[in-house]
C-alpha cells in the first residue's frame, strides 16, 4: 500500500459533527459578571432614588414645591407634552372609528344634518339654523368648551337650544368621556 | 472587521460572551474531531473541548500569544485533557478496543472505517496523537512539535512509524487500483 492508498483508507474514518449541546453547554457555563443581569437596572434605580432624595432634601430645606425647581419644571413640561401627544393620538383614533362606523346625525330626535371629517382629531356638524359645530375629544384646546359626552356608540351635545345626537354602528369608547365643542356661525 | 484572537480573548475575559463564542466558533471543529478520535467518545470529547475553552478565561491560563498561536495552544490543551482522560479510564477499567468502546463507534459507516479506528487505537499513544494531528487535522510538523513538545525530527519519526504500522495493519483494505504490467 503506497502513501496515497493509505491516506484513502484513513479518510474512511470520519468524525461526527459536534453536538449542539457543545456550544449551548459552553454558553451556559460562561461566567457572567453581575453587571450583565441585575446590576445595570439596579444602577438606574439607585440613580433615580438618589436624584429623588436630593430633590426632597432640597425642598424640605427651602420649603419650596418641587416645581419651583428648574429640573421639576422641565420634567413637568416633558410630561405634559407626552400626555398631550398620547391624548391627541387617542382622539384621532376615535375620530377615525366614528368615520368608519356609518355615523348618523339626529337633531332633536330627527335624522338631519351632516358630519364632515376635515381634520384628524376634529368632526364638523352642520346644524341647520345654528351654524357649524366643531367637535373634539381632547380637553384644553383654545376656543372649545365642554358641551356633551361620548359613550358607547353615541356622541351627544347641545347646539344652542337644540340637542344633537350622533349614532355609530359600532362602539367607539368603553367609558363615558367629555366632548368639546366650538361653534362657527 | 475582525479584531484578532488576542483582542477577542481579552474581551471574553472581561465578560463579553459574543467574543468568547467567536473564539469557540473559529476553533471548535478540529478540536472536537481531535478529542473524539483520541478518546473514542463523543461525551468525553464534548467535556474536554468545553473545559479547554473555559480554561482560557481563568486567571491561571497559560496561553501566551507571544509564544504560540491560540490554535496550537488549544490543540495542546485538548491533547493533555484527552490523555488524562485515557489514563483515568485505564486505571478504572481494562481498556476496550476502539471499535467496541463507545456507542458512537457502532455507527461508523462501514467495516473499513471501523478497522481504521481500531488500528489507530492500537497505535502507541505517542504515534497516535501525531498521526491524528498530521493526517486528520493537517497540522504542520512544526505545529505538532509545539503541541506535543517534541523536536520536529521526533515528530517526523513517530509519524513515519505510525504510518508504517497502519500500512501493515490495514493492508487488506488497500484500494484496488488498476496497475499496468
Amino acid at each position: 500500500m503506497n502513501d496515497q492508498e493509505l491516506d484513502q483508507v484513513l479518510d474512511s474514518w470520519e468524525a461526527p459533527a459536534p453536538p449542539r449541546s457543545l456550544r449551548e453547554g459552553l454558553r451556559a457555563r460562561f461566567p457572567r459578571t453581575e453587571r450583565r443581569g441585575v446590576a445595570r437596572p439596579l444602577r438606574w434605580v439607585l440613580a433615580v432614588a438618589a436624584v429623588s432624595a436630593t430633590l426632597a432634601l432640597g425642598m424640605e430645606k427651602t420649603g419650596a414645591s418641587p416645581w419651583d425647581f428648574r429640573i421639576g419644571q422641565t420634567l413637568q413640561g416633558w410630561y405634559d407634552a407626552f400626555m398631550t401627544g398620547v391624548e391627541l393620538h387617542h382622539a384621532a383614533y376615535n375620530v377615525e372609528m366614528v368615520r368608519n362606523s356609518d355615523p348618523k346625525v339626529y337633531i332633536d330626535g330627527k335624522l338631519a344634518g351632516t358630519l364632515e371629517f376635515k381634520h384628524a382629531t376634529r368632526m364638523d356638524v352642520d346644524v341647520p339654523g345654528e351654524g357649524v359645530y366643531s367637535l373634539i375629544l381632547v380637553h384644553g384646546v383654545k376656543g372649545f368648551a365642554e358641551s356633551g359626552t361620548i359613550h358607547d356608540n353615541v356622541i351627544e351635545f347641545h347646539a344652542g337650544s337644540r340637542q344633537v345626537r350622533i349614532e355609530c354602528n359600532q362602539k367607539i369608547v368603553h367609558s363615558e368621556r367629555p366632548v368639546f365643542v366650538r361653534v362657527r356661525p | 472587521m475582525s479584531k484578532g484572537p488576542e483582542q477577542d480573548l481579552r474581551d471574553a475575559r472581561s465578560g463579553r460572551e459574543a467574543a468568547f463564542l467567536k473564539i469557540f466558533d473559529d476553533h471548535h471543529l478540529p478540536l472536537y474531531r481531535f478529542a473524539w478520535r483520541l478518546t473514542g467518545s463523543a461525551a468525553d470529547a464534548e467535556d474536554i473541548v468545553q473545559e479547554c475553552f473555559l480554561a482560557l478565561l481563568r486567571p491561571g491560563c497559560g496561553f501566551d500569544p507571544g509564544r504560540t498561536s491560540l490554535r496550537t495552544y488549544l490543540f495542546g490543551a485538548v491533547r493533555n485533557q484527552a490523555l488524562n482522560q485515557l489514563r483515568r479510564r485505564e486505571q478504572g477499567i481494562e481498556r476496550e478496543s476502539f471499535d467496541r468502546r463507545t456507542p458512537e463507534t457502532e455507527t461508523l459507516r462501514d467495516e473499513m472505517a471501523g478497522a481504521v479506528a481500531a488500528a489507530i487505537a492500537e497505535l502507541p499513544e505517542s504515534q497516535r496523537e501525531v498521526l491524528l494531528l498530521a493526517h486528520y487535522e493537517q497540522l504542520s510538523l512544526a505545529e505538532i512539535a509545539d503541541i506535543t513538545q517534541l523536536e520536529v525530527t521526533a515528530v517526523k519519526s513517530r509519524l513515519q512509524r505510525a504510518r508504517a504500522n497502519l500500512r501493515e495493519t490495514l493492508a487488506a483494505y488497500a484500494p484496488r487500483t488498476e496497475r499496468t504490467i
